[in-house]
Order: structure tokens, then sequence, then C-alpha cells
């Protein structure tokens, strides 16, 4: 019995243990959940410590002597006292320098989210593309106008907007069947196809 | 005495125990894997437009793709392949090509796509391609904005622990204006980081190969030219799978290989057989696909049922009895 017939085995049998779900909860669909979470966690401890650990932390310290890196393993230490009651107030440090990376963020979310958003908007109106952006743009927009009663006229329009985001709605949902669809072929890929190997 | 209504079709569809659902769309995915069909794959435009940005750094060591693994094994089945296609396209048309990853769970399939694609090649790492290895997230932003100024500063190290600025690979490569083109492969909105630093501050070409729950949210940054390219799911890897058959990994009348440029022409007067394709590995997408349109039809099939059913018992509820 090769290797590869062994652990495609044992992943085809954890495989089977969690589409049992299907049928109704199980104790061999609990056991192959806990089963994925502790060899998930016991793969990334030793990988983060590997490789954070070891090259940011403990050799700069201990074998550089780059002191000036005692400050941010310091910092990062605070994120342990968020399990405490009485010192958990230090974790907010840490949090401040993780907000800080998020406001340098701003403007190149604005940049790339909203002004080229409405650069591309505001194309001429010479096909049936940019007519049906522009329609749907102005429309939804007005359906977020919230100052305004949706009644009458206006109710109309918003209710045009109304369509294309269900229409929106729709395209996302089709992909997100499509998407689920996929991960089921994969791993009926595998069980038919690497395991059983009935795939040509 | 209330009377029971008598059963219809319809009642009893609406009736129905989901686990027979279940049964019949696993039935609708494992028989057109055995007993397999051509379905057709047409390329669309965003797939074509990675696929001709790659192909235009064919032979050049002054350019060169990084490849961001996002992802983890949940969504291996719709990523895993337009990975294992790009690194052959890499491969096969002498593409420098690194990959990185800042996830734990994303390593092991880093590798494995690696491992994957250059099984069929002669190429070496440090020479034809590198890979960066795992690399904690909190210098995700470091490493992204530094690869702008020099890439062997910011990352330094290889996965094997190499000083990366003595590679052969790196030579004639410094920064974005060398490696620039980014793909992400994720399940996330991780690619909008790529878009928001490294292609509004460097101007670098950033492509996305996501799942397809996420392409919806990706169309906009398409139409504005933010991403160069997207492989939207199993399709858009069955998609790119096809391109580097006819073009990348094309055959002259000997057997041997000869690659060609990509023309729309010869995209549309080519027909692959998947059955002449011998290695599984190189057109998993495209049988996939063959179990996807089964499976959408037999779900088209259970929402008109659902509906029909749904107006006839409502209608039959609304109509006054006798």
């Amino acid at each position: 019995m090769s290797f590869e017939l062994i652990s495609n085995t044992i992943a085809a049998i954890l495989t089977l243990c969690i589409f049992s779900f299907l049928y109704k909860d199980n104790p061999f669909y609990k056991f192959a959940e806990s089963l994925f979470i502790g060899v998930s966690m016991g793969y990334a401890i030793p990988l983060v410590y590997e490789n954070a650990f070891i090259p940011f932390v403990w050799t700069p310290i201990f074998v550089e002597h780059r002191l000036i890196i005692l400050i941010p393993t310091i910092m990062g230490i605070f994120y342990i006292f968020r399990f405490t009651k009485n010192l958990s107030w230090l974790s907010r440090f840490p949090i401040v320098f993780g907000m800080a990376i998020v406001g340098m963020g701003v403007p190149m979310s604005i940049h790339g989210s909203v002004l080229v958003q409405m650069r591309s908007a505001m194309l001429p109106l010479d096909n049936i593309n940019t007519v049906l952006i522009f329609i749907g743009t102005v429309t939804i927009l007005m359906y977020f106008f919230f100052s305004k009663e949706h009644k009458g006229l206006y109710g109309k329009i918003t209710n045009v907007g109304v369509w294309f985001m269900m229409i929106g709605f729709g395209a996302s949902f089709g992909y997100t069947v499509m998407a689920r669809i996929s991960l089921l072929i994969g791993r009926i890929q595998f069980l038919v196809g690497d395991w059983l190997g009935l795939i040509k | 005495m209330e009377k029971i209504k008598p059963r219809n079709f319809f009642d009893r569809m609406q009736a129905l125990d989901r686990r027979y659902i279940y049964l019949v769309v696993a039935l609708s995915i494992i028989l057109p894997l055995i007993i397999p069909f051509n379905s057709k794959t047409y390329v669309t435009e965003p797939t074509e437009n990675v696929y001709k940005k790659i192909d235009s750094y064919a032979g050049r060591k002054d350019r060169a793709i990084l490849m961001c693994f996002s992802h983890d094994a949940s969504t291996m089945a719709e990523l895993f392949p337009m990975e294992v296609a790009i690194l052959r396209h890499c491969f096969e048309r002498k593409i420098p090509v690194f990959t990185i990853c800042f996830m734990p769970a994303a390593k092991p399939l880093m590798d494995y796509a690696i491992m994957t694609a250059k099984e069929d090649y002669n190429v070496q790492s440090g020479i034809d391609y590198l890979s960066f290895g795992y690399k904690p997230y909190g210098l995700f932003l470091p490493i992204l904005l530094g690869m702008g100024d020099d890439i062997s500063e910011a990352v330094e190290t290889d996965d094997q622990g190499r000083k990366i600025d003595s590679l052969p690979i790196m030579k004639e490569i410094r920064n974005y204006n060398e490696m620039n083109l980014v793909i992400d492969f994720a399940a996330s909105a991780a690619v909008y980081s790529w878009i928001i630093y490294a292609r509004a501050k460097f101007g670098v070409n950033v492509a996305a190969g996501i799942t397809a729950v996420m392409a919806a949210d990706n169309y906009p940054y398409l139409q504005t030219g933010q991403l160069t390219g997207m492989l939207s799911g199993l399709k858009g890897a069955a998609e790119y799978e096809k391109l580097v058959d006819i073009f990348a990994t094309h055959r002259d009348e000997n057997g041997n290989i000869a690659s060609r440029e990509f023309s729309k022409e010869i995209l549309k007067e080519t027909w692959i057989k998947l059955s002449d394709i011998q290695d599984r590995r190189y057109k998993t997408a495209r049988i996939g696909m063959n179990a996807q349109t089964v499976a959408h039809v037999m779900i088209i099939v259970f929402i008109l049922l659902g509906n029909v059913g749904y107006f006839v018992t409502r209608k039959k509820d609304i109509e006054p009895t006798g």
C-alpha cells in the first residue's frame, strides 16, 4: 500500500465524515471538524514561530543585540493582556498603531474605490453599456437618499434603482451557487478520481 | 370534520425532504465526472487579458510576475487549477515567476502548486522561479510597499532561507518596474489591498484569481481598469487551462512543443477534446465544468419547479372551496 493511497484514504474518510452532516449532525462530523481545527492550529503555530518569532524577535534581540526591537515586541505582548481583567487596557496601545495603518489606507481607498469609480461612471453616453451604468448609478444613489420620501415620480425612479440592485444581487447569488457547486465538485473529483480512480 | 386536501405533485415537491435534493445534486456531479463529455469552454475577455499580459513577458529576464496565494484549502477546488495553469504557462514560456503567501494555511498549497506544475519542466528554484515562502501577515504592508523600491530588501530571504539578492533570477529584477504583474489568488477581498496600495502608488498591473463568490465584487475594479484581468472561479480556471493548451503548450505535427502567440482566430477555430489530454492535472477545471454544467441545469429545474409549485399551491389556497 503506497503512501499516496494511505493519505488519500484518510482524506477520503474525513471528507465522508464531513459530508455525513448532510444527513444529520453526528459524532463523525464532530470528530472531523475538531481534528481540522486542531491540525490547522498545530500547523500554524510552529510556522509562525519559525517565520515570525525567530527572524523578527529572537534573532534581532538575542543574536544581533538590536535592543530597539524590544519596543515593538513589548507592544506586541500588550495584545495578550486583552484576556486579563485589570490590564486589558494595555492592549489599546498596539490597537492604536493598527488604526494608524488603517488611516494610511484611507486616501488610497478613496482613490481606488471612489475617485476612479466616479471617473469611469462619467463616460460619454455613446453606447448601451454607458447608458445603463449612468441610469443604474443615478437611480441607486437616489434610492439611498432617504431625506426625501420615495413617493410619486421620485418613488418610480428609485424603483428603477431597486431593479438594478436586484439584478446585481441575482448575479452575486448566481456566482455564489457556482462557487459552492465548484467546491463540491472539487471534493467529489478527489473522492471519485484521486481515491477511487474512476475519472480518466 | 375538515377534509384533508388531496396531495398532488406540487404539494409533494413542496414537502420534499431536502436530502433527496442533495442526492440528486450529488448524482448530477458524479455522473458527468465518470462519464465525461466535451462541454465547450468559452474564453472571456478578463481571462484573455491575464493570459496576454503574462505572455507578453515570454522569454524576458527583465520582467516577472508575482503570484500571491491568499487562500486556504477550503477554496482549493476553484483556485488551485488556475494556479497550476498559470505556473505551467510561465514555465513553458520561460517567464520568471515569484510566489508568496501571508497565510500559514496557504503555504502547503503554494508548494503543492509549484510541485505539480514543475513536474514536466526542467526548472530550478532561484533561476526560473522563486518562492518567497510564507511571510507573517503583519509584514504584508511593509513588504507590499517595500517591493516598490527594492524587492530583495523588502523580502530579504526566500523559502529556503537564501538571501534573494544573490540569486540569478534577481539579476535584472529590482522592483515593480520589472515585476510588473501581481496576481492575487483569494477567496476574500485580499486583492483590494494590491489595488489600493500597489496599483495606486506604484502603477503595478494587478490581476485577480478569485472564487466565483468574489467575482461580482471585483467587476467594478475590472471595469475601471484597476484590474488588468480576472479569473473567476472554476470557469476562469477552465478558460486559462484551455488557453495554455492552445497557445503555450501547443504541439506541431511531430508532437514537439511549438508555443504560439495569442490569436482570437486560432482560439475560435481550435477545438480540444478532453480525452486527448492524458494528464488529468491539466484538465481538472474543464472536467469540473462538465459537472458544473449538469449541476446548474438541475438547480435551474429545481428553482422552476419550486416556483411553479409555490404559485400553484398559493392559487389553490386562495380559491374558495365550494
